[in-house]
């Protein structure tokens, strides 16, 4: 039935010498994107303010936990702050709190490192199926060069690490069939699950992916280890929900649970198709192919289960970055249909032993799907050199709202508006912010923790998460009552309100609850809207013509 | 593994996958029903009831590949 093709070495010459020729472009290509990765990741991990909006309060939670404080609190009592994310990312960077303090750069450096260990971990896995060492090189490299990863790789955020965690359990499982030692191997697996999973509540899907493909190849087996991770994960759960008195069950799940924007996921859906389409189709024929004609490996189990997960970028307070694990798995699966055609190892039925003589064509498919990726992927900055003269040989302009980026992703509801490289203005116009932060005792209300930080202030509030569970509120059951902030607000008790909000508009906007935003533009007023990385920060000061009624 | 463990096979995902089609797509509807406007379906109800479909076309076309492990 299965028949082995030769390998490709009877392919034409000039068929060869095209996907070595493809080969060296896509590899080029990716050389671009590395270096324009690497320069970003430089720019972020200097910069000492938030970049990306939530970023401080991620740097909240580990120096909470540094001081052996919770995260997981009452949002109703001073400094109404919560964690809506678990806590393991934050535990890793602790010691780095300890020697530092409160900095942003060592929790992007680690998401910077977790995204080259996730492209390491995908080459090896090709390298390792297929034998095919510069293709091995192009998939982990084209998992770095994604706009989506680019985005969120160098922040300091939680997600990069748990599909870094996730990668590494996939990679470790993939070779249960041929190990000798596969109780080892599944426990590694697991363990390294369990971190995925309490770095953030989304890789429960690999969770289920891997235990989905366990099941398929011994469903005894499968349920024999399910049984104990599942009370070990339940534990740690119910453990913390304890020892929280039910703040983690409320912040952590119930806070996640947002309207979901089908507009947003289908707009999400169509950029991600566009970016990385030329490897999706390869990752499709070769699932295709296991379905029909081979085994099912865990890579393709977990790139379906990370698919359909992706679904999820459709909640609000969702984005691009819900699809950073179905882009790993992607990689993996392209890189092994590459690979395999290059080599020519694919077992195909005896009915289509006929498409061994396209195998060559396929392989220059194949390497031409790798350029195509690398041309549809492209994002520069148009102000550094050498990206200049690229930018200005593809012919391409800022398509931003920053004045000198150009990315290819253009935007959708729910695609972060980030990319561009901080400028030193942008920190010039950051410690201004500061500036009004320091200026009175009183402690600050702020949309972002970093002015807190660096003013040497509590951070109040997790705006988004009040909002959440504000949001969540129903007749029979309050989550989220604001009084007691509203009443501080009334106080006029914060020294100055820093909002921030698009450039050209002029109404207060910020993420806190309605109610809580308009006490704010009741006893303050706005004094100064400071630009920062593509935003507007209104600082807004007491209101000296405020009285609060009795 | 143990040599005795049950391995699913092609035809066993198939009729799971289609299974699971069928339950998605009578769950959808009962929903609706349950909401009490039935038949008004929305696009993400709609986009649910393709899927559902979908994996049922899915199910069904490996019912063919018989005792081959998945």
């Amino acid at each position: 039935m299965i028949g082995t093709l030769e390998r490709a070495q009877s392919a034409p010459r000039l068929l060869i010498f095209a996907q070595q020729a493809l080969i060296g472009i896509a590899l080029l290509l990716m050389v671009l994107h590395l270096a324009v990765y690497a320069v970003y990741a430089v720019g972020l991990i200097t910069f000492p303010f938030d970049y990306d909006q939530g970023e401080g309060f991620e740097l909240n939670d580990t120096v909470l936990l540094s001081q052996f404080q919770s995260p997981y609190r009452d949002n109703e009592v001073f400094p109404f702050y919560a964690s809506n994310y678990p806590p393991l990312y934050h535990v890793i960077l602790v010691p780095f709190a300890w020697l530092f303090g409160a900095e942003y750069w060592y929790g992007r450096l680690f998401g910077f490192l977790a995204t080259l260990i996730t492209a390491a971990a995908i080459g090896y896995a090709v390298q390792r199926a297929t034998g095919q060492r510069a293709i091995a090189v192009l998939s982990g490299a084209a998992y770095l060069a994604s706009n989506y990863i680019y985005h969120i790789g160098p922040l300091f955020r939680q997600h990069i690490s748990m599909v870094m965690f996730e990668t590494l359990a996939v990679v470790v499982i993939a070779t249960l069939s041929e190990s000798k030692r596969p109780r080892r191997l599944i426990l590694v697996c697991l363990a390294l699950l369990l971190a995925a999973g309490y770095t953030k509540q989304l890789a429960v899907a690999t969770v289920a992916g891997v235990f989905i493909w366990l099941f398929l190849r011994g469903v005894r087996r499968s349920i024999a280890w399910a049984i104990p991770f599942a009370a070990v994960a339940g534990g740690i759960f119910l453990l913390i929900n304890w020892s929280t008195d039910g703040q983690w069950w409320l912040n952590t799940i119930t806070a996640n649970v947002n309207q979901y924007i089908l507009g947003q996921y289908t707009g999400l859906l169509g950029q991600f198709i566009a970016l990385h389409g030329a490897l999706l189709v390869l990752a499709l024929l070769m699932t295709a192919y296991e379905l029909y004609f081979d085994r099912l490996s865990v890579y393709a189990v977990w790139f379906i289960a990370a698919l359909l997960n992706s679904v999820l970028a459709g909640k609000w307070g969702a984005g691009d970055s819900y699809f950073a694990t179905a882009i790993a798995a992607m990689c993996i699966l392209a890189g092994i249909f590459a690979g395999r055609t290059l080599s020519g190892t694919w077992r195909l039925p005896r009915f289509m032993i006929g498409v061994g003589r396209a195998m060559p064509l396929i392989g220059v498919a194949s390497c031409a799907a790798f350029v195509l990726y690398g041309a549809a992927v492209v994002k520069l900055p148009l102000d550094m050199p050498i990206f200049r003269e690229v930018g200005q040989l593809l012919g391409v302009q800022s398509n931003t709202k920053f004045p000198n980026f150009y990315d290819s992703a253009g935007w959708t509801m729910g695609y972060a508006t980030i990319g561009q490289i901080p400028t030193a203005q942008d920190v010039a116009n950051g410690w201004r912010i500061v500036e009004y932060a320091k200026a009175d005792p009183r402690p600050i209300l702020s949309e972002e923790a970093a002015f807190s930080f660096r003013s040497g202030k509590p951070v109040v509030s997790n705006p988004t998460q009040l909002l959440n569970l504000y949001n969540n509120n129903t007749p029979e059951k309050t989550l989220y009552d604001p009084s007691a902030l509203i009443e501080m607000i009334e106080d006029q008790a914060f020294s100055a309100v820093i909002l921030r909000r698009d450039q050209g508009q002029t109404a207060i906007i910020g993420f806190y609850p309605p109610p809580v935003l308009a006490a704010i533009e009741r006893a303050y007023t706005l004094r100064e809207a400071i630009p920062m990385n593509g935003y507007e920060y209104t600082v807004l000061l007491p209101n000296p013509s405020w009285s609060k009624p009795e | 593994m143990t040599h005795s463990d049950l391995v699913i096979t092609k035809r066993m995902l198939g009729v799971l996958i289609l299974l699971v089609g069928a339950l998605g797509f009578v769950g959808v509807l009962l929903l609706d029903a349950l909401r009490g406007d039935f038949g008004d379906f929305g696009p993400t109800q709609i986009l649910a009831l393709a899927g559902c479909l979908g994996l049922c076309a899915l199910g069904v076309s490996l019912l063919p590949l018989g005792d081959r492990p998945a």
